[in-house]
């Protein structure tokens, strides 16, 4: 085999290996991507550190609204379906979590928020849907959010939707079991 | 004679629910509207086009054949040419992307929405949840077009009405209101879509997306989910009735009466 | 095809018989491999179409549950890409590219063997999936999760087959890139090498570039579902989304690896009948190029329900719009090879010029479909369906015929029936758009994708392609029929089979030597 050939070879086996850990590559990528930009309705997944109070004379529309994911054993609901906030100003308010089942249950709870060229100003400094959440037999917890609307909103939004789908979390394989796709 | 009709057809707007339908409904809302014109606009464009290219491929086809004589000619590169149809096209590209970029920011601007729908995408059916009256309710695929609908369930589906595309809850809403539709799913992706309301998204467990619409027009909308979902993703219809202001808040009244009523 | 091709061999331990085929490392050999293989495949994957479109002759449901309907999509789709279309059109590049550049055979024979015999393999295991317990995989070829991870046996088993269509594909490229790089006879530089070897050498280096993603998308899926990532599930932190986007990264090069090769072979038939030079041949190339290149930034446009930022939109929408451009340049360049030729219509002929009317109605309404205000109201329904069946059927597998009709007397040193061939194009091409143009009217009036049945306005358009999809099967076993019919000829064909032909191929022998240009040609 020549030089030419060898050197051919190295090339493409090296170009497909990138290309394979490309795809993986993409998955962090698309995290700094959306976060960067907010798109996806992504808000910050962790806890926001330092906050500044500014309050501004501007005031929004947030509404409340939430979703159980895979019809799940769980009453999950917002105590404020809409509030009226000041931009800059820190508040705070709760969701309720009910387990209607007989054993002990873990929850995770996934935020969105629309329009979703907002989501990065709206900023949480403590919320339930950093951690997982465990609640008893036929326990009811109140799970508390307190989040800030940045400054730098956009000037044409009037109103926000923040929405969190809880999700059954008890078992690591957390799918839908059933055989739902198949008859 | 049908194939006039057909033709005829293409060029004009569809009438709900016609037999040999061939073209989109113009719909009934501002964004339906938009997506008739986007959509018939680049369809011209393509058909002139393509009567340009295939007249100039017939005529060569009838003309520069070798059975009447014809000797090939020698020609065989022109950059001044390919720069002439690389050009062109670019243009009327440009042409068409302004109309369309235009009508897209349009089409997404959900701001000033007086009020909001929240839609989650169940395998099999739809919930929905009007945020501001506190009404929710499931509305799946009604109970003869299931029946009709099994694997030799021996009825005849062409007398059952509206075939697949009844439910058992219709959802109401109100004419020339700015109407913010938020879809969500409980368990896979759906995809909540009515023809006539224009617009369609898909429903993303754990996500949340928006629509709005704004229907001009009172009557009877259906459609059904556009995202594969599992084996039951071509009966899961929506219909929805649009009404004047009035009639919708005497509709919102008895719906959260009932519901009073129930957790009695 | 067999005894002529034995009798001027002159090895001393080839086997004959059915280890011939296992171990042989010819590239005729694999060629057909590849071809007979893609037959069969194509005749696996069409009925599968036809249980659809019986399904579909009326509205109700009369013959398939949902579920099992559902396995015929996904399996349909499948067979069709993977089994059928790309391993033709491998199977005429590992026929044509050693004769064409003056080649003994391909850089790595022995791989090329494995990159074949991978396929029945694979192939088997994923066919077998329809017999497990909970059936086979239903979630669309498109494998979206969370749908695609709610259950089932086969999906390991599918997944893994797709791995091993995807190592069959890339093995194979870098054969045909190493092939074409290093092996072209003394004096044929880059721009010189017949049009075909151009498409194919962009085709593999698109292969390598993609299908690696696909398997890491596919390898995600098969973690999440089995070892408790959560890539795709929003519980974990994870985004259904970013399945998609990784999915179609891959995918639009796909499609653009569907359609290259045809385009080479279109390239080669019209100047042959239009006995006049390819027009434009450098800005063919040039364009080939950009194609290539602009199918990486264009894949969000199958997605452009899911909730995209508007400046993703606007991005995506402009990108495939430019696609146009080099896709417009193609086509007016084999026009213009035609202007003004001395044409004639033998069989190869008619199958490339309606590709060249037929794929380009498939790409009017691509050009739609790229429209995002409208395509709110395309997304999903059956004028997708319609468009790609277009750019597919009388695209790709057109390709394919005519590029068969015009070698097949080449490498079998038979002529086929050419009033037979007439014929088979015309039924072909009668039912193709009988099946495929009324999608574009049900899909406008609003019927979804992958439903079983549908509601009564949708049955009369629906009646009309499922007659004509049976037409169009039955067709194809014309083909068949043609094939063998052709094997069993006694008359012999010219070396120069076709008045027009140019290229090295056509100074071999029909059929050529078992082992030819074992010393390079010169090239002017």
């Amino acid at each position: 085999m020549n030089k030419d050939m060898k050197k051919t070879y190295y090339l493409l086996t090296i170009f497909t290996v990138f290309m394979f850990s490309f795809s993986y590559m993409l998955v962090p990528l698309y995290d700094i991507f959306c976060e960067v930009t907010g798109l996806n309705g992504k808000t910050n997944q962790t806890k926001v550190s330092v906050i500044n109070e500014q309050p501004t004379e501007r005031f929004v529309k947030i509404k409340f609204t939430s979703t159980v994911a895979n019809s799940a054993p769980f009453i999950f609901e917002p105590i404020n379906k809409e509030m009226n906030v000041q931009v800059g100003k820190i508040y705070t308010t709760f969701y309720t979590l009910t387990n209607n089942s007989n054993k002990i249950k873990h929850a995770t709870a996934s935020p969105s928020v629309v329009p979703s060229q907002d989501a990065e100003f709206f900023k949480k400094i403590e919320c339930f849907c950093f951690s997982q959440q465990e609640v008893g037999a036929f326990e009811t917890k109140e799970l508390p959010l307190q989040f800030i609307i940045d400054n730098e909103l956009r000037n044409e939004t009037k109103t926000l939707v923040l929405s969190y789908t809880m999700f059954n979390t008890t078992e690591q394989v957390g799918l839908n079991s059933e055989n739902k796709v198949y008859e | 004679m049908k194939v006039f009709t057909i033709i005829a057809a293409t060029l004009s707007p569809s009438l709900a629910s016609a037999d040999w339908e061939t073209n989109m409904p113009i719909g009934v809302t501002p964004t339906s509207e938009i997506a008739y014109d986007i959509h018939m606009l680049i369809f011209y464009i393509t058909v002139v086009i393509g009567i340009l290219v295939f007249g100039a491929m017939l005529y060569s086809i009838i003309y520069h054949r070798k059975s009447i004589g014809a000797k090939p000619a020698q020609f065989h590169e022109s950059t001044k040419v390919e720069i002439i149809w690389t050009v062109i096209p670019f243009i009327i590209l440009v042409g068409m992307a302004i109309p369309a970029t235009k009508a897209l920011i349009l089409m997404e601007d959900t701001r000033d929405s007086e009020i909001t729908l929240k839609v989650t995408g169940y395998q099999w059916m739809w919930q929905y949840e009007y945020l501001e009256d506190d009404v929710s309710f499931f509305s799946k695929i009604d109970d003869e077009s299931n029946k009709a609908r099994q694997l030799n369930s021996g009825i005849d589906v062409n007398q059952v009405k509206n075939y697949l595309r009844n439910v058992d809850n219709i959802v109401v809403l109100p004419t020339n209101t700015k109407i913010r539709i938020l879809l969500t799913a409980n368990d896979v992706i759906h995809a909540w879509w009515v023809p006539e309301l224009g617009g369609k998204k898909d429903a993303i467990p754990g996500y949340i997306n928006e629509l709005w619409v704004d229907i001009k027009k009172p009557g009877i909308y259906r459609g059904q989910c556009a995202e594969l979902c599992g084996k039951d993703h071509g009966f899961m219809p929506i219909v929805v009735q649009a009404v004047s202001k009035t009639e919708y808040h005497k509709w919102v009244s008895i719906q959260q009466n009932n519901k009073v009523a129930k957790n009695k | 095809m067999s005894t002529d091709i034995e009798k001027l061999d002159d090895h001393h331990h080839k086997p004959s018989g059915i280890m011939r085929w296992i171990t042989t490392t010819n590239h005729k050999d694999i060629g057909t491999l590849y071809l007979w293989f893609s037959l069969i495949m194509f005749f696996i994957g069409g009925a599968m179409a036809l249980v659809i479109r019986a399904e579909l002759f009326q509205p109700g449901l009369q013959l398939v549950v949902p579920g099992f309907f559902n396995q015929m999509t996904t399996l349909h789709a499948l067979v069709m890409i993977f089994g059928a279309i790309m391993p033709a059109f491998v199977g005429l590049a590992n026929w044509q590219i050693p004769l064409m550049i003056g080649a003994p055979d391909m850089a790595l024979p022995r791989l090329n063997n494995w990159s074949f015999w991978i396929l029945p393999f694979a192939f088997t295991m994923m066919l077998s999936t329809l017999f497990f317990e909970g059936g086979g995989p239903a979630a669309g070829w498109t494998l979206y999760p969370p749908l695609s991870l709610q259950g089932g046996d086969s999906m390991p088993f599918v997944i893994l087959s797709i791995h091993l269509f995807g190592l069959s594909s890339i093995l194979g490229a870098i054969n045909i890139i190493a092939t074409i790089l290093n092996m072209r006879a003394p004096g044929m530089n880059l721009m010189k090498m017949p049009i075909f070897i151009w498409t194919w050498l962009i085709t593999a280096f698109l292969l390598i570039a993609a299908m690696p993603v696909l398997a890491g998308a596919i390898t995600m899926l098969l973690t999440d579902r089995f070892f408790g990532t959560s890539f795709f599930t929003a519980s974990g932190g994870g985004d259904p989304i970013m399945f998609q986007h990784i999915f179609w990264f891959f995918g639009h090069p796909e499609v653009y690896i569907l359609i290259l090769p045809a385009f080479g072979v279109i390239s080669t038939i019209i100047p042959a009948f239009s006995r006049k030079k390819l027009f434009g041949y450098d800005s063919m190339v040039y364009a080939t190029a950009s194609i290539a290149l602009l199918s990486f930034i264009v894949w969000a446009h199958h997605m452009f329900t899911v909730g995209m930022p508007l400046a993703g939109e606007i991005f995506f929408m402009l990108t495939t719009m430019l696609i146009a451009v080099p896709t417009g340049v193609k086509v007016f360049n084999w026009v213009a090879t035609m202007w003004k030729g001395s044409m004639t219509f033998e069989t190869p002929m008619l199958f490339a010029i309606a590709f060249i009317v037929l794929f380009t109605i498939g790409g009017f309404s691509g050009l739609m479909l790229a429209m995002v205000p409208a395509d709110f109201q395309y997304h999903d329904t059956y004028f997708v369906v319609a468009h790609f069946h277009y750019v597919l059927v009388p695209g790709s597998l057109f390709g394919i015929i005519a590029g068969v009709y015009y070698w097949l007397p080449k490498w079998t040193g038979k002529m086929y029936d050419e009033t037979l061939g007439k014929i088979h194009f015309w039924l072909t091409t009668i039912f193709v758009n009988l099946t495929f143009f009324p999608m574009h009217f049900v899909g406008l009036a609003g019927m979804p994708r992958r439903i079983p049945d549908y509601a009564i306005q949708f049955a009369d358009f629906n009646a009309i392609a499922s007659i004509g999809a049976f037409g169009f099967g039955l067709s194809q076993l014309l083909f068949l029929y043609i094939l063998l019919k052709t094997l069993k000829q006694d008359v012999t064909a010219e070396d120069k089979v076709w008045e027009g032909a140019e290229g090295l191929e056509w100074t071999l022998s029909s059929p050529p030597p078992y082992h030819s240009f074992e010393k390079p040609p010169r090239v002017e």
